[in-house]
């Protein structure tokens, strides 16, 4: 029998058990459209985060505050950075450039519409030693000693989905920050900014959902009392840096928390890619279900045509022609369940990722990430997805095809 | 198998006949043991059936006639005796040449027609010429051919579901013919038809063999049609009792 013949047999059986067809096939694509979509989004995560640090300099190494271990009752208290503490870590080896931050969040309020948003307050001229490819939009100016100047990155100005921006240069916003004065009462501060510098999009969520202010204003508008969040420190060269955290712990003990970008990669990785192995296994498990569901299909269509397989045993088909008959059906459903769930897999893919879009920590625009198909991974769900459908296919046919057409004929 | 090698085959087994039989059955016997004892279903039977001819198998229920054409038909294998068609020994065959003999040189009409109801009645007729592996061309215009001549061509796109009983056995004959077979084997082919329409089909099968010369070998119950074929055969307790010539 020739392939064509062979085909539209197989596909006219699946189409006269049609919702049992339909069904069987909806269990494949649940499969490969679960391993798909968690795919994209796994591989969409970790280019995220990828981009996220290799936008920073190689040098930098992130200073917070130490915070006692829950475990680790030896760990002491946590240290206040203020400008003493700078000055000593100024003093120590292999260290060119210690840079303090305030952070915090505020209300914008920008010609009647209002957005929250994360403050960074820095000194606005070494923004580029931690993201040395920094860029601003033409025509903006930094202008660190002006504490009415603020400087905006991309997503602040081009909120996503927005159609018009929120601020332009040159225009003035209002923020306004809240804090407890210790007595239960509330403060507001506002204060008025100028915006000076808009920032080319830096590929960091954190810069670019920012307002950097300079650090007297952001100190007065966030009530910091000198207090810093944290601190970059700058090693003399990249090679420098596992000497100059070696030494910010000698000196400080566990009252800091010193930790690199390539440190913060590299478990946000091993993270990555153990969910990776969970969300793979969780596809797999759930193709296998799609595959039993084939085998219960197929083995029933046996049953039920088992009259039809003695017949056509009768007219003359072959042992092999009876096999390849169902395996094409098992074929036809793999492949069919394969390509839609590769379709809703990459639908359902973006769909995810934007009703999982989240708000930073400080406020500020949603950050939105998108999946990522890799076409290679795509063909080999698509290849497991008929692989297991046609092994699931198998038992059912071998089945078939050994039947004695004289028992079958019989079979009511 | 193809046909060549079913020629390459038959030269190397003892050919009994020159040309004359179409099928001969030699000692045939066919024992089933089971937990309910033995039962001789057939006991050294032996007849042969000359080209052209329709022959009647008749007897009681348990005689061991639909034995006889599950043997014939290659369905089932005996215990013990030989089967020849076209002077072929069907049992030295393996199950891939048995399968291939059965679509190229026999073919089968079933008492509830065994057609399959999710495809036209084109596709039916056609499916041993496309098992065959017959070129597209030539099994559809055999096909249309052989509707032509049982008056079933204007049926040719409906689902044999749609069809009266006796149409539906007339495309079970027209499925029966298309590779040309040696022998048409048919299983009480007007058991599930009412007279008149049991009458029609068996005319037809008189047609197809006294016009067109095809051996035919009929199971049935009937007497009447038994005595309008050719010849009857009638088994009791797997024996021949007698072969009478109408």
């Amino acid at each position: 029998m020739n392939p064509k013949d062979l085909f539209l047999l197989s596909f006219e059986a699946l189409v006269d058990r049609k919702v049992r067809t339909l069904l069987t096939i909806l269990m494949v694509v649940l499969g490969s459209s679960l391993v798909v979509v968690l795919n994209g989004l796994s591989a969409g995560q970790a280019a995220f985060l990828e981009k996220q640090f290799n936008t920073l300099a190689a040098n930098v190494i992130f200073v917070s505050s130490g915070q006692r271990g829950f475990r680790d009752a030896s760990a002491g208290n946590a240290l206040i950075i203020n400008n003493v503490i700078i000055e000593k870590m100024k003093s120590l080896p292999l260290i060119s450039d210690v840079i303090p931050e305030y952070a915090g969040s505020i209300t914008m309020n920008s010609q009647g519409n209002t957005e929250r948003a994360s403050v960074t307050s820095i000194d606005p001229t070494k923004l580029t030693v931690m993201l040395p490819n920094l860029e601003y939009v033409d025509g903006s100016t930094v202008k660190p000693n002006d504490r009415s100047a603020a400087i905006v990155g991309d997503t602040i100005v081009n909120p996503p989905g927005a159609a018009n921006a929120f601020v332009t240069l040159g225009q003035t916003i209002v923020a306004t920050s809240t804090y407890s004065d210790g007595t239960g009462k509330t403060v507001t501060v506002t204060k008025s900014f100028v915006i000076s510098g808009i920032l080319k999009p830096s590929g960091n969520s954190r810069i670019d959902n920012s307002v950097i202010i300079n650090l007297d204003a952001g100190n007065d508008l966030l009530h910091k009392l000198n207090k810093y969040d944290s601190v970059i420190v700058a090693a003399a060269t990249p090679d420098d840096v596992d000497t100059v955290q070696q030494e910010l712990s000698d000196t400080f003990g566990k009252t800091l928390g010193a930790t690199t970008p390539k440190a913060i990669m590299a478990v946000r990785q091993q993270a990555a890619s153990g969910n990776a192995a969970f969300i793979l296994m969780v596809g797999i498990i759930a193709l296998v279900v799609g595959a039993v569901g084939i085998v219960t299909t197929l083995y029933n269509s046996v049953t039920e045509r088992i009259r039809e397989i003695g017949t056509m045993k009768a007219i003359g088909a072959q042992n092999t022609t009876i096999l390849a008959l169902f395996l094409v059906e098992a074929a036809l459903i793999g492949i069919l369940g394969a390509s839609l769930g590769l379709l809703i897999g990459i639908g359902g893919g973006y769909v995810m990722s934007i009703a999982t879009t989240t708000s930073p920590a400080g406020g500020g625009p949603a950050v939105h990430i998108p999946p990522i198909f890799i076409p290679m991974d795509l063909i080999k769900v698509w290849l497991l997805s008929l692989s297991l459908s046609v092994i699931a296919g198998m038992y059912p046919a071998w089945k078939a095809s050994k039947l004695s057409p004289m028992v079958a004929l019989r079979r009511e | 198998m193809t046909k060549d090698l079913v020629v390459e085959k038959s030269t190397q087994n003892e050919i009994v006949d020159n040309n004359s039989f179409a099928l001969r059955v030699e000692s045939l016997s066919k024992i089933y043991d089971s937990s309910a004892g033995r039962v001789v279903a057939l006991d050294n039977v032996s007849f042969a059936i000359k080209r052209g001819e329709f022959v009647s198998v008749v007897g009681p229920s348990g005689s061991g006639k639909s034995t006889v054409l599950n043997m014939v038909g290659a369905l089932d294998r005996p215990t013990s005796g030989k089967i020849y068609i076209d002077g072929i020994d069907i049992f030295s065959l393996n199950d891939s040449e048995i399968a291939t003999m059965r679509n190229g040189r026999i073919g089968f009409i079933f008492q509830s027609f065994n057609l399959i109801n999710r495809t036209t009645v084109h596709k039916n007729v056609r499916l041993p010429g496309m098992i065959a592996g017959m070129s597209n061309d030539d099994v559809n215009s055999r096909t249309m051919k052989i509707l032509e001549a049982l008056g079933i061509a204007d049926k040719r796109d409906q689902k044999p579901v749609n069809l009266s009983g006796g149409q539906q056995q007339r495309v079970a004959i027209a499925r029966s013919l298309i590779n040309n077979p040696t022998i048409i084997l048919a299983d009480e082919p007007t058991g599930n038809l009412d007279t008149k329409t049991g009458d029609d089909v068996f005319d037809m099968l008189k047609m197809l063999s006294h016009k067109f010369k095809r051996t035919i070998v009929m199971v049935t119950h009937n007497p009447e049609l038994a005595e309008s074929t050719d010849r009857s055969i009638l088994l009791r307790d797997g024996r021949i009792e007698k072969d009478v010539i109408n």
